[in-house]
């Protein structure tokens, strides 16, 4: 069919609704097929490639349509576009998440290890002391601090540790060798309730507080014992303190370190800076396990700081945290704690 | 302590099972070590704490069974019969050194048969672990072990005069003990002599030449009071600890002492026969009588915060030994018994009863009330010095305080005083308390390097010890650092410390000599011309002195002064929309030129308007700079938070910024 006018070569509306029909048919099935990245591009360029493109030429095409027949025809050339793109969005998709081992040439190996960022470690007696601070602080006691050398008043005296008491001999203790000094004889604390003794001098009750840190006794160290360890001491005093106040706090502590709802023993003791005087033993599987000394603190001690020990009592306990670190971490030897071999020190 | 089963049983009926009697002897203060079948007795090892000796014999833990049990104690009278003839006419005893042996009485028995024990006798000591010597040794270990009090048996024919002196040794006096060594006698030691020399160290051992043989026929039978003190120094001293010393260091029961001298007859002259003569040598202080203490029932409450009737208090202090002196509805008065020199106070009696009674009774439920309690201040700041340096890969190490000289003598940049130091080294050959962190660490280097172990990065905290010329010494809280990587590396570590602590501080360093460092790669830090710590690469003699193979660069720091800069609690600052400038700039100097002057005279030119300084690099070229310079490149941001800052405020800020680095360091600017 001929027209006159401008001269132009007129298509027909029909054969340019089959072309662009085909061509879609074709590039629908041949973009369902492909499988890589490679011939997706090849299809991409041969249907929609902006210069070359089937589509372009077809949209081309478009120009010579009939005036009439533009709308509908410009209509379904948007639509056969769009399912075009459609389709080919779908093979992208579908091959980016076909399984790696199908995707060729280099790519990334995200079993490769990260990039190296190396992490220290906290020594494992830090983070058991964290740890029963941490819970002390709930129960709330507060710490405190005082020096590692000691006068003889606060390590023994005030203790309730008399000159005649075996603790005081010189091969039981660390004596500082120094000239005549007017604090007198000095020496490495034997037990951190020095501080508390400090502490109780210079306050009025209540006292709520734990001392920790270095105690020193001499020893040769071996497995279980070291000549210097780690000591953590709770002490309330107040006014109507009793031994069942501290027989529920240390139930209350050992629930919270340990977990599960613990029961607590007493054995009578003996230590000179409480009475009465207990070992405090913890249900633990189907037996009881020795958490460490406790006791009322010894009126004694009460008078020396300037409480009148019918007005106040408390009580006092200590663990050990060795101990209890190596319990928890199953160590079998506690001089490891002091040789600080990195390996070791990884562990935890 | 070991108990026997069967021998018990002389004292108080045991109807229980073993199991039951050891579980509530641990529950009243005897913990249970372990039972072991000696012969088909049983050997129940008790732990004795050191207040009560009284349980240092089977009688004593037969009262606390009895006690326990409400069952009859049952004790020997002891009445061995006598002969005709005085013990006066038989021997004589002087006691020179009253202090050191309150009391000495002597017995004497003649025309014994020294010779093997009885099987009973054998039995009873095999089952505490005794070995059998003969009948009349074997007696007095028996004794020992029945009421805890030392009995020694002399050959009266071998001591010269016949008569005991009791006194303190003669200049450079030796004494061979019955396990045949020499010891070597001192001042302050109570020695038994006879008129010429020697014969036993009163209370820690016998001498060989009185010892019972198998000739001896005649005995002097010593029981005697020690002052504790003196058996413990001598015990100590000799390195000749004892049974017997063990005992008279916990002190005995002095009213026990004469019933000990007659028990101690009665079973020789039935084991071994002889004759004892009459009466007794008995010098020195006889017990006196003690003081009565005082119990308020309400006391009892007010510790253990149980009540027990005043039914049961009462039966328990009798059942003990305690003689009830007065008794009132709410308050009884008693006189404890000799054996328990541990009783004296009211606090001594709440204990007895309450231990008796049974703490299983103490509730474990009751409500303590809630209180406040923060953590401190250090504890805050120490959480997160320690978080940003494990973050940064440092290991956290725990050594020793103490160090040997060779150590403690390497570096101590905090105090010039000596090393304060311990009369015992606390390890082997560490005696001085250390005044840094630093050798001890490098220690620990030496010895990971010793492994094989790579990536020794380690950080301590902890207190050094610093003499003082007044009061106790100074002890301040360090930390410590030893890394593998450069000074800058380690600098960066404590910058990014300061910055977790929200410190806004400038460091400033200056020259540091210590010898422990490589020349010129060390540095003090400073803030705000406070000391802070010290930080350097370990030089070549450093360590060849700890024997490191790896390079090496340390620091210790203060924690006090850390604290002093901690902002715990930082506070908002607007924040302002208007754009910020950064200028680059390249600036040459000569290489003496420290990064700090530039830092500084930036920050005074650019004022308040300067919101980040970046040190970039440092670039050196002989060719291009020439020799001893060097470029420093960095970037300043500017913003104003009142306003835009344009571009051209922002060049002349730089521009004063080059022209005060011309003038004042010799800088120019670096074309681009």
């Amino acid at each position: 069919m001929f027209r006159s006018g401008k001269g132009l070569f007129i298509v027909a509306l029909a054969d340019f609704l089959a072309d662009l029909d085909t061509m879609a048919e074709q590039a629908v099935s041949q973009l369902a097929a492909v499988t890589d990245d490679e011939a997706l591009e090849a299809c991409r360029v041969k249907y929609l490639g902006a210069k070359q493109g089937l589509l372009k030429g077809i949209q081309k095409g478009l120009a010579k349509v009939d005036k009439a027949d533009k709308p509908l025809a410009g209509k379904r050339f948007n639509e056969v576009k769009s399912t075009l793109e459609e389709a080919l969005e779908q093979a992208r998709n579908r091959i980016s998440q076909q399984p790696t081992s199908k995707i060729q040439g280099p790519r990334l190996d995200p079993s490769l290890p990260g990039n190296p960022h190396r992490i220290g470690h906290p020594h494992p007696l830090t983070q058991t002391i964290e740890d029963l601070k941490e819970i002390m602080g709930r129960l709330g006691f507060t710490v405190v601090d005082g020096p590692e050398i000691e006068d003889e008043w606060h390590n023994f005296e005030a203790l309730n540790i008399p000159a005649s008491h075996p603790a005081r001999d010189p091969l039981e203790n660390f004596y500082l060798a120094t000239a005549k000094h007017a604090v007198g004889p000095m020496l490495l604390r034997t037990q951190t309730s020095t501080v508390q003794i400090r502490v109780m001098e210079e306050r009025k009750p209540p006292v709520r507080i734990i001392s920790l840190g270095r105690v020193y006794r001499p020893d040769t160290p071996d497995a279980t014992h070291y000549p210097m360890f780690q000591q953590i001491e709770g002490l309330l005093v107040d006014r109507h303190v009793t031994m069942a106040d501290l027989k529920s706090m240390l139930r209350l502590f050992a629930g919270s370190y340990f977990g599960g709802d613990v029961h607590i023993r007493f054995r009578p003791s003996f230590f000179p800076f409480t009475e009465p005087s207990v070992e405090v033993d913890m249900t633990w599987g189907d037996g009881w396990m020795e958490m460490g000394g406790a006791g009322m603190v010894d009126p004694h001690v009460l008078s020396s700081v300037g409480y009148d020990p019918d007005e106040y009592s408390g009580f006092a306990f200590g663990l050990g945290v060795e101990r209890i670190c190596a319990r928890r971490h199953n160590v079998t030897d506690i001089r490891e704690f002091y040789r600080n071999d990195v390996r070791f020190l990884h562990q935890f | 302590m070991i108990v026997s089963w069967n021998w018990l049983k002389q004292y108080v009926a045991l109807n229980m099972p073993l199991v039951d009697l050891e579980r509530r002897l641990m529950m009243a203060g005897l913990n249970h070590e372990g039972t072991a079948d000696v012969e088909g007795d049983m050997a129940i090892d008790l732990e004795v704490t050191s207040n009560r000796p009284d349980c240092l014999g089977h009688i004593g833990v037969a009262r606390e069974i009895a006690v326990l049990w409400g069952s009859e104690l049952r004790i020997p009278p002891a009445d061995p019969p006598s002969g005709s003839t005085n013990v006066d006419g038989l021997a004589k005893v002087t006691i020179h050194c009253p202090a050191l042996c309150r009391r000495y009485t002597a017995r004497v028995i003649r025309g014994v048969k020294v010779g093997p024990s009885p099987d009973w006798l054998r039995q009873r000591l095999a089952t505490c672990g005794i070995e059998s010597i003969n009948n009349v040794v074997d007696v007095s270990n028996y004794v020992l072990m029945e009421c805890g009090q030392r009995l020694h048996a002399f050959d009266l024919s071998r001591l010269q005069g016949r008569e005991i002196i009791v006194r303190e040794p003669h200049k450079g006096e030796t004494l061979e003990a019955i396990d045949h060594k020499m010891y070597q006698l001192e001042p302050g030691m109570c020695v038994i002599a006879d008129a010429n020399r020697a014969v036993g160290l009163g209370g820690v051992m016998g001498g060989v030449s009185t010892e019972v043989s198998n000739q001896t026929t005649d005995l002097l039978i010593e029981a005697a009071e020690f002052d504790p003190m003196a058996i413990r120094d001598t015990a100590r001293r000799l390195h000749l600890h004892s049974d017997s010393s063990y005992r008279f260091e916990r002190g005995i029961d002095a009213e026990a002492v004469d019933w000990a001298s007659r028990r101690c007859c009665e079973l020789i002259l039935q084991v071994a026969r002889g004759e004892l003569a009459a009466g007794v040598i008995d010098i020195g202080q006889t017990p006196t009588s003690r003081e009565p203490v005082k119990l308020r029932y309400d006391q009892l409450k007010r510790i253990l915060g149980i009540a027990i009737s005043p039914g049961e208090s009462t039966r328990i202090l009798t059942a003990l030994g305690n003689a009830v002196h007065a008794s009132s509805p709410q308050v009884i008065e008693v006189v404890p018994p000799s054996w328990r020199r541990d009783l004296t106070r009211e606090i001594d009696l709440i204990e007895e009863v309450g231990r008796i009674h049974g703490y299983d009774a103490i509730p474990e439920d009751v409500s303590v009330p809630m209180t406040r309690s923060a953590r401190t201040k250090f504890d805050r700041v120490v959480q997160r010095v320690r978080e940003v340096l494990i973050a940064c890969g440092f290991d956290e190490a725990m050594t020793v305080s103490a160090a040997d000289e060779s150590l403690s003598e390497a570096f101590s940049p905090w105090s010039r005083l000596p090393a304060l130091a311990t009369r015992t080294p606390v390890l082997r050959r560490a005696d001085r308390l250390r005044r840094s962190l630093i050798p001890s660490l490098l220690e620990c280097r030496r010895t990971n390097e010793n492994v094989g172990n790579e990536n020794i990065e380690l950080f301590e905290l902890a207190r050094v010890y610093h003499a003082k010329q007044q009061g106790l010494p100074d002890e301040p809280i360090m930390l410590g650092l030893t890394s593998s990587d450069d000074l800058l590396a380690v600098k960066g570590v404590i910058e990014a410390i300061l910055a977790r602590i929200h410190s806004d501080v400038v460091l400033e360093v200056s020259d540091s000599d210590e010898s422990l460092f490589a020349s010129g790669e060390a540095c003090e830090l400073k803030i705000d011309g406070k000391v802070f710590g010290i930080l350097g690469q370990v030089g070549d003699a450093g360590r060849k002195h700890f024997q490191l193979r790896g390079p090496t660069t340390v620091a210790e720091l203060r924690m006090e002064v850390l604290l002093d800069h901690a902002v715990l609690v930082p506070q908002y600052q607007k924040m302002t929309q208007f754009p910020s400038i950064t200028r680059d700039l390249n600036l040459e100097m000569d290489e003496g030129v420290a990064w700090a002057k530039v830092a500084g005279l930036v920050r005074e030119h650019c004022g308040r308007l300067l919101e980040r300084l970046d040190y970039l690099e440092t670039y050196r070229d002989k060719q291009r700079l020439g020799k001893d310079r060097k470029s420093l490149l960095f970037k300043i941001t500017l913003r104003d938070n009142k306003g835009t800052l344009t571009g051209t405020r922002a060049d002349e800020i730089r521009d004063r910024v080059v022209a005060a680095c011309a003038k004042q360091l010799g800088a120019s600017l670096r074309a681009m």
